[in-house]
């Protein structure tokens, strides 16, 4: 588990570097509250997260965090447009149910939309498939297929088509290697673990 | 909010009063202010007495102060015991104590009757000094922001110079809300549970039908009737009907089903209690009259019907636009009179507001009476909002 804690850790200090100082922020997904809190005393933000838990919720809200339990999208339609400096949706994407729903939505409330994801197209994964011929698992898909959650697995390409569909224009990406650390210099489809976005209405 | 529900299981012993975690015995005070006192209406009395309980020290800096707000039928005995006799501790026991949620080792817990009640503090009950005679119906009309308005003189009088927090539920949590809109800089946070910013139209409706339960009742007279006497059937049928409202269908079909009374025996065709939700009823009717004023009922259940700080201000975000308060919303799924979706619209618009503001949400099938339930995660939620420590230190080790 440590690889994976330090990981998490990582894309805290990638979205850290994003996030203007004392901003509005919306944490999509928000667990148990350990990225607002980093970003809180990071860089005094002004934070909000939804999450669907009463334990994660509880959870913020022992750590002085605002948190706000029930679906994201019902709570994004409560806001007026662009009320947030930035929505945040780290490593949330590919377990909604209705991906698009929720980043058009937050594109209206939020001024700017980070996601971040675990690129399915990376090439350990593809190898994965190949060889073995069944469902990728390794350190970050840790689960068989009967025991996952639904999940909608998907590719840094897959993203950027989505983006081009949907006229969202792509203000900042980060691709990073296997390690989720060191910037992937080319290919990023094939050889990046881990993908970042900062969106933006076109 | 129920009678009996909440009264403890444990069998009857009389050491039950020194448990670790209860306050143990204690007494109520009254606080009596001398000077006019001018309600929203623009009525006026010559001063008012508020009954009050308090638990726990008062600090040094004065600001270590946590204020119960009570529902429609509760009163200032939140905690502990009155006597080693007692039935049952104060209604909120299980939440308030040392170690407990609300923490007496930590906290100075403050709470009041509210003005126009009937447990001791100045109502439609209350002797009218100019005639010598109850008020009845020639009490001030009052509303929430009255109660709280008499209840922070309480607190000036007690010496509290910041509230740690407002705590309610039902109608407990518009008291805590409107001490965090009118006394914005005062009241530090808010705990709102089972709560709305303003009642829907069945709310209301129930409410209604139970105001004319009691005007209907001949013994009624308009207000004017013996301490001892007055609508005694009417004031039991309000009571059974709103506390079917308090409950839920799946926690009455837990609790009660279709059972039947052993003494009902075979006959039927009677109109005896015969299922055990009848008796019941019956018995929250019968012990409600003892101790509760039909006209203190009228005037509670119509300051609840009209508290709208929404329509006061023009709308709810502007309502909430002066407070400072950290607020924590919590609502319960089985509540259909203050159902989840009115508790969640006062958290969305504390956030719409800019504020702090958190909402939780509770499964449980206790209906509307949920708030007063006993559960370790609601106390954990509770104890992690008011005792956190200011400024959280990020730690990578998660």
């Amino acid at each position: 588990m440590d690889k994976l804690v330090e990981k998490r850790t990582v894309d805290m200090e990638v979205i850290g570097e994003w996030v203007e100082p004392h901003s509005t922020v919306l944490d999509l997904g928000c667990g148990r509250g350990e990225l607002m809190a980093y970003l809180v005393q990071a860089k005094k933000i002004y934070a909000t997260g939804v999450d669907l838990d009463f334990a994660r919720i509880s959870a913020c809200v022992g750590r002085g965090l605002s948190a706000y339990q029930g679906d994201m999208t019902a709570f994004m339609r409560a806001f007026p447009d662009r009320h947030f400096d930035r929505i945040i949706c780290s490593r949330t994407v590919h377990e909604l149910d209705d991906p698009a729903e929720v980043i058009l939505e937050a594109l209206r409330v939020g001024i700017t939309v980070t996601v971040g994801f675990v690129n399915h197209g990376f090439w350990k994964n593809r190898l994965d498939v190949l060889l073995r011929g069944r469902k990728v698992r390794n350190a970050v898909y840790t689960t068989s297929w009967h025991e996952s959650r639904p999940a909608n697995p998907l590719t840094i390409a897959d993203f950027e088509d989505f983006c081009r569909e949907k006229s969202i224009r792509i203000a900042r990406r980060a691709h990073l290697l296997g390690d989720w650390r060191t910037p992937c210099p080319a290919a990023p489809n094939l050889l990046a673990g881990y993908a970042l976005y900062d969106l933006a209405r076109a | 909010m129920a009678d009996d529900v909440q009264a403890p299981d444990e069998p009857a012993t009389h050491l039950r009063h020194l448990a670790g975690d209860d306050v143990g015995i204690v007494r109520p005070r009254d606080f009596t202010h001398l000077g006019t006192f001018a309600f929203k209406s623009g009525q006026s009395i010559e001063g008012f007495t508020l009954r009050y309980e308090t638990y726990g020290q008062l600090n040094a800096t004065r600001d270590n102060a946590i204020l119960i707000c009570h529902a429609l039928s509760g009163d200032h005995h939140c905690a502990g015991w009155h006597s080693a006799s007692d039935a049952k501790p104060g209604w909120w026991n299980n939440l308030i104590g040392p170690g407990k949620a609300v923490d007496t080792r930590r906290f100075f817990v403050v709470c009041a009757n509210v003005l126009g009640g009937c447990q001791g503090s100045t109502g439609p009950s209350s002797i009218n000094p100019a005639t010598g005679a109850p008020y009845g119906t020639r009490f001030p009309f009052v509303t929430i922001r009255d109660m709280v308005v008499a209840q922070k003189l309480l607190l000036d009088h007690l010496g509290v110079a910041e509230l740690h927090a407002a705590i309610g539920g039902s109608m407990g949590g518009m008291t805590a809300m409107l001490f965090a809109i009118e006394f914005p800089v005062f009241t530090k946070r808010q705990i709102i549970l089972a709560s709305t910013a303003n009642e829907s139209a069945q709310a209301i409706a129930f409410n209604e039908v139970g105001r004319q339960a009691i005007m209907q009742d001949p013994a009624w007279n308009n207000g004017d009737y013996p301490r001892e006497g007055g609508p005694r059937v009417g004031l039991a049928i309000a009571r059974m009907m709103a506390h079917i409202t308090y409950l839920s269908d799946a926690g009455m079909d837990r609790k009660f089903g279709r059972k039947k009374r052993e003494s009902a025996g075979g006959e039927s065709y009677t109109f005896d209690a015969q299922f055990e939700v009848e008796s019941y009823l019956r018995h929250q009717g019968q012990s409600f009259i003892n101790r509760f004023d039909a006209n203190s009922y009228l005037y509670i259940t119509r300051a609840i019907d009209q508290f709208d700080p929404a329509r006061a201000h023009g709308s709810l975000e502007r309502a909430f636009a002066p407070v400072q308060a950290e607020s924590l919303v919590v609502g319960f799924t089985s509540d259909w009179l203050f159902p989840p979706e009115q508790n969640r619209a006062i958290a969305l618009a504390l956030l719409r507001s800019r504020k702090r503001a958190s909402y939780a949400e509770l499964d449980t099938d206790l209906g509307h009476d949920s708030f007063l339930l006993e559960s370790a995660e609601l106390y954990a939620l509770l104890k992690g909002f008011l005792e956190r420590s200011e400024a959280y230190v990020f730690d990578f080790a998660i």
